[in-house]
């Protein structure tokens, strides 16, 4: 791996991601199609979150890489070890640390400030493939700001569930305009990505598509006017390593018992060192 | 004048500027000796006032339905002009919805026309239940409030004397002449202006056939449409229509009371369609 500049891609892959990057960001929530280089990593496993990222990497910045909210997991960690093979750059599972926060289907407990940029790893960018197959017709639908087919699916859970069965990649509303899925994140995270301070960018590798949320955008989750939009609670439930209550849980089943934990690691780490220091 | 059409023509193929002047009902023909192109709709102009009901006759291939299509802008016409009440430009005059923007003619086509097919699947979503294809139209007509859009797709339901309790049922479980009044709902749905009939009742059994139109008619009583009805059938056309239009090859044969052009034709071939069917 000595044979490539810095971060891996050659300078014409760079120039093309990042017009391609400048053009999401001046749509917000619009798709923008790349060209989606070869990785060293099979397609559907980051390559797309992946080459933002090393697009956009300096010398100076800080990384972090979280898998479903752990710093620690297999995907997480190869992912770090290839970006560091060929940057250099310092590592950190602080959040508050970080400058790159390339994640997989979370955003993290820790409030995200200005100047950072979070990269998140999509498998199924287009919203409407699951209302609409035809890509012609779906960027017609985009362009006529024509979503009823997406707030029909809403209804009918409505009025068959009483609430909309969407548990993760729920549709939002970016700057009052384009429909996005906002990748695997689940429910609790979607008001999390409103007015957000930092920036957040969109990877698909395998589907070669990308898009942007510019920070401070509106991001609203479709939802009618006259119903509540329901964020995942877990009543009564705590962390049983660090004691925190009101985030997002992993559910650990053993047996018939079931055990929670906080997803973001990281977050739970810094509870415990708290609860240490008290 | 709610909808006023004017010289509209479709070609199919190369075209050259002599095939309108060749083909027509005259040339007994709507191939072009010149150039081979088809002419679907060979300068056809009518229109139709606030609760007018027309009816379009004639054979098939004599371009009856393609003329639908190029009102409710499922095609493009090549030449010609369409008003409709209410589209206008900035000083006020009426607008050719031809040269209007997309955005204006997807208004048009999802809240103040509607069209209703002879085949039910190409109204209705099979993927979404009755209920929910209704919603679809409420929805597109700009409704966001989901016990509005509930109480709204309850009541067509009503009104197309169907059991409330069926509108969480998918179209596959209806019959031909429900997935039919499911349409009818469907399009009635957003309060449309003009409704668009394409053989409404073609392939239904006789006794449904009749319910449907007696419906239909009853409908229009109530809300206060207008409509087109395009059918080779000239007892629909004798039991629903005020005016009626003849085509034949593309070109307007005869156009005035229905009364009058089914009992005292005038033109060759409209005599032949009446006293070969009636």
């Amino acid at each position: 791996m000595s044979d490539h500049g810095f971060a891996f891609l050659d300078g014409d892959a760079k120039k093309e991601i990042r017009r391609a990057l400048l053009k999401a960001v001046a749509l917000p929530g619009y798709i923008v199609p790349f060209a989606s280089r070869e990785m060293p990593v099979a397609r559907g496993w980051g390559t797309g979150g992946l080459q933002i990222t090393l697009s956009i990497i300096l010398e100076q910045d800080v990384l972090k890489v979280i898998d479903q909210g752990c710093d620690g997991s297999v995907n997480a960690i190869n992912i770090r070890n290839f970006i560091t093979s060929v940057t250099k750059v310092m590592t950190t599972s602080k959040t508050s640390r970080a400058s790159i926060i390339q994640t997989r289907h979370r955003i993290p407990e820790h409030e995200l400030r200005e100047n950072q940029v979070l990269v998140f790893q999509v498998p199924y960018p287009e919203v409407l493939t699951t209302v609409e197959p035809d890509t012609a017709q779906q960027k017609q639908m985009h362009a006529d700001g024509d979503y009823s087919k997406l707030w029909v699916l809403l209804y009918e859970d409505t009025s068959q569930y009483g609430d909309s069965r969407i548990s993760n990649r729920y549709p939002v509303q970016v700057n009052n305009h384009f429909v996005m899925d906002p990748s695997p994140i689940p429910k609790y995270d979607i008001p999390r990505m409103d007015n957000c301070p930092a920036l957040q960018l969109f990877g698909a590798g395998r589907e070669k598509r990308m898009y942007a949320i510019p920070p401070y955008t509106t991001v609203k989750p479709l939802k009618f006017d006259d119903r509540e939009f329901k964020i995942e609670v877990f009543p009564g439930v705590c962390c049983e390593r660090c004691g925190a209550r009101d985030v997002f849980f992993d559910e650990v089943r053993l047996g018939s018992d079931r055990r929670y934990f906080c997803s973001d690691t990281e977050f739970c780490d810094k509870n415990m060192e708290k609860n240490d220091a008290a | 004048m709610l909808l006023d059409v004017r010289n509209v023509s479709k070609i199919y193929g190369t075209s050259c500027d002599q095939c309108l002047s060749l083909t027509g009902v005259e040339h007994d023909r709507a191939i072009c000796p010149e150039c081979g192109s088809v002419v679907a709709v060979n300068s056809i102009s009518l229109s139709a006032r606030k609760n007018e009901i027309l009816g379009i006759v004639g054979e098939s291939g004599s371009g009856k339905s393609t003329l639908l299509q190029l009102i409710y802008q499922d095609i493009r016409a090549s030449s010609g002009e369409i008003f409709f009440q209410g589209v206008t430009d900035k000083n006020g005059q009426p607008s050719n919805i031809l040269h209007e923007p997309p955005s204006a003619v997807s208004r048009l086509r999802s809240k103040e026309m509607s069209m209703i097919y002879q085949n039910p699947r190409l109204g209705l979503n099979f993927l979404f239940s009755a209920g929910g294809n209704i919603a679809e139209r409420i929805i597109g007509a700009g409704e966001r409030r989901y016990d509005e859009i509930r109480s709204n797709a309850l009541d067509y339901i009503r009104r197309i004397e169907m059991e409330t309790s069926r509108i969480d049922d998918y179209p596959e479980e209806f019959s031909g002449g429900q997935q039919q009044r499911i349409q009818i709902a469907k399009a009635l749905s957003s309060s449309p202006q003009l409704l668009l009939l394409d053989e409404p009742t073609t392939g239904l059994d006789v006794s449904v056939q009749a319910k449907i139109l007696d419906l239909i008619k009853e409908l229009q009583q109530d809300m206060g449409f207008s409509m087109i009805i395009v059918s080779h059938d000239l007892g629909v056309i004798n039991h629903l229509t005020d005016i009626t239009v003849v085509m034949k090859h593309g070109t307007l044969v005869e156009y005035g009371l229905t009364d009058q052009i089914l009992e005292d034709p005038q033109h060759p071939y409209t005599q032949l369609l009446v006293s070969s069917i009636l």
